[in-house]
């Protein structure tokens, strides 16, 4: 199968400018300027193919941003190629936006004094969408997303989650084969969220739109993306499947136990006491080092217990520590590009 | 291209719902424009007919001039909203005209479309009264090539400061804020066009004429059109050369805009 979106050797520098101090400074700006040369993105390759859905994910400032800025065109890259559904972005644009979709969390495509409704007839007549379409994905979409209370109020009166939802039906209504999701939950409470995910699970399994999601949150990569790609400092550190990244570095699971009487210092081999609070004791342990059974052998044998409760660690701890201790960094990993 | 105006009209009709939602304070506005403004020409004409003329001409015919320029200058300021770089300048730093750029739509027809400021009617019906009472004062003779050259001309002025628009709004793509300087020559080029050039001191009739070449908008023509000599060395032909020089400028100021937004790189995250 051909890729949907196919990135090669893909390069964004940008110039940062350091001014010159003072009032001379101010004059000598303005003919000779020192820049730094960054890397917002560095050669990075990937494709993705019909029907995926995949995670985007990295810290603030890694280059998620500026790489969706590139597949849609509106950033032209230092170097590199990116072919998108045949089309290079930022030269055909105005053919290529036709079949995509685009929602950036942070900015509205919406008309800001119009009624959520007369924004989409608009947007109707712009994608040159057929009426009976048209009617047939507002009907389905509506509700899903639960937008019939708002239907009429202006955006510029909507609640941000409602803005967001509003946003995500425009951004689909023409019926893309591929779309865009630039951090489409941030700010938003968790049923907002979750009306979101269910939109975009959604839109990827019954009409087959193929997905690209960058976020900050770890937890809609979770629930949603089965392939994940991290990307930090402009390179891609891991691009596979997200259980197989939980696996190799969330390593860490916590351990609940109730003893039955107090001990000085209960020890477990291979095991840490992260907190305790008389009775009650955590320990945290690695995958790796300690099976679960094992500790809970130990357990029995040494001490009384009342209960005990094994857990992952969650998520967004996990991805954090990818994050802040570097960990990809030290590992070497085969990027391929196939899907699995 | 039917599909294109039938968006633009969509477009522009959204523009005026939303600034008629208070129709009250929307009329209020436009005539306490109008009042303002007039009285900028009121003074200006007291003043002058203590004097009688200036530089040679009528305080009919500075009207008919000044009417002229301000009604164009506000017909323009009114089509040409979205090139405005008080308008335009924030929306490229906001992000809004990466929306418009992932719309399947040309855009600069999207940039036209993305507002129209009603107000300007207030600039627009004060330029058109100043006008009809020059028209009404100044002694000319109607020829036939006359009446055909004023819709004409009144046109290429339109097309003229669209073009300082479109110019001042492309510049913002480099420096996402709004140039001072380039005032001097939207306003400062529709203000100078509202007096007989002759008047100006010489290095201002020259950047008039060689960098902004409003003089050929205004001066030049109105001496046909008005039956006044030229009192600058100028060959004969150069009060018929202002539709050539709007569409020119014109032309270029659009070719410039179209480098702009192949060159435009989104800013920010």
């Amino acid at each position: 199968m051909e890729p949907i979106i196919k990135v090669n050797e893909l390069k964004k520098d940008y110039k940062v400018y350091k001014d010159h101090k003072g009032y001379l400074g101010a004059l000598r700006n303005l003919f000779d300027r020192e820049y730094a040369l960054v890397h917002a993105v560095d050669e990075i390759n990937f494709s993705i193919y019909p029907g995926e859905l995949v995670g985007y994910i990295g810290p603030n400032g890694a280059g998620k941003s500026t790489t969706i800025k590139m597949l849609t065109g509106l950033l032209v890259p230092t170097s590199g190629q990116v072919v998108v559904d045949g089309f290079i972005p930022w030269k055909d644009r105005q053919s290529y936006v036709k079949d995509i979709g685009v929602v950036f969390g942070q900015r509205t495509t919406l008309w800001w004094d119009l009624p959520v409704r007369d924004s989409f007839d608009l947007l109707k007549d712009i994608y040159e969408i057929p009426p009976k379409k048209f009617q047939q994905n507002l009907g389905l979409f509506r509700e899903i997303l639960d937008l019939d209370h708002f239907m009429d109020t202006p955006v510029r009166a909507l609640s941000l989650g409602q803005r967001m939802r509003a946003d995500l039906c425009a951004a689909l209504l023409h019926e893309p084969k591929l779309v865009f999701l630039d951090e489409p939950t941030i700010g938003l409470d968790v049923v907002a969220k979750q009306r979101i995910r269910d939109f975009i699970k959604f839109s990827n399994t019954e009409l087959g739109t193929t997905v690209l999601l960058t976020t900050h949150d770890s937890s809609d990569v979770a629930r949603l993306c089965r392939r994940v790609m991290v990307i930090d400092h402009g390179k891609i550190l891991y691009d596979g499947g997200f259980d197989e990244l939980i696996k190799s570095f969330g390593g860490n699971r916590i351990l609940f136990v109730e003893f039955a009487e107090f001990y000085q210092n209960p020890v477990l081999e291979n095991a840490t006491i992260a907190q305790r609070d008389g009775l009650n004791v955590t320990y945290t342990f690695k995958r790796a080092d300690v099976s679960a059974s094992n500790l809970i052998h130990q357990l029995s044998e040494k001490y009384r217990i009342r209960d005990l409760e094994v857990r992952d660690q969650p998520i967004e701890d996990t991805i954090r520590e990818i994050y802040e201790d570097q960990l990809l960094y030290n590992q070497t990993y085969e990027q391929e590009n196939t899907p699995s | 291209m039917r599909r294109n105006l039938s968006l633009l009209r969509k477009f522009l009709r959204i523009q005026i719902r939303s600034q008629l939602q208070y129709p009250a304070s929307f009329v209020m506005e436009v005539i306490s424009n109008a009042i303002i403004l007039g009285f900028f020409f009121i003074a200006f004409a007291l003043t002058m007919t203590q004097f009688g003329e200036i530089g040679g001409w009528s305080v009919g015919e500075v009207a008919f001039l000044w009417g002229m320029a301000e009604f164009s200058f506000g017909v323009m300021d009114m089509i040409f909203s979205g090139f405005d770089y008080d308008v335009f300048g924030p929306m490229v730093i906001k992000g809004t005209f990466d929306q418009l750029l992932l719309r399947p739509v040309n855009i600069t027809l999207q940039v036209l479309g993305s507002r129209l400021v009603l107000r300007r009617l207030g600039k627009i019906s004060e330029g058109l009264i100043i006008f009809i009472i020059g028209l009404s004062q100044v002694d000319v003779q109607w020829t036939f090539g006359r009446v055909i050259y004023l819709p004409i001309l009144v046109i290429s002025q339109i097309l003229f400061f669209g073009s300082l628009f479109i110019i001042g709004a492309t510049t913002t793509f480099w420096t996402k804020e709004r140039l001072e300087i380039l005032n001097v020559f939207t306003y400062g080029g529709s203000e100078i066009m509202s007096y007989p050039m002759h008047i100006f001191p010489r290095a201002i009739r020259l950047l008039f004429t060689f960098v902004v070449p409003a003089i050929f908008l205004s001066y030049f023509p109105m001496t046909y059109i008005l039956d006044k000599t030229v009192q600058l060395n100028a060959p004969s032909f150069v009060p018929f050369l202002a539709p050539i020089i709007a569409l020119s400028l014109f032309w270029l100021s659009l070719k410039f805009w179209h480098y702009g937004i192949r060159n435009y790189q989104s800013s920010g995250s």
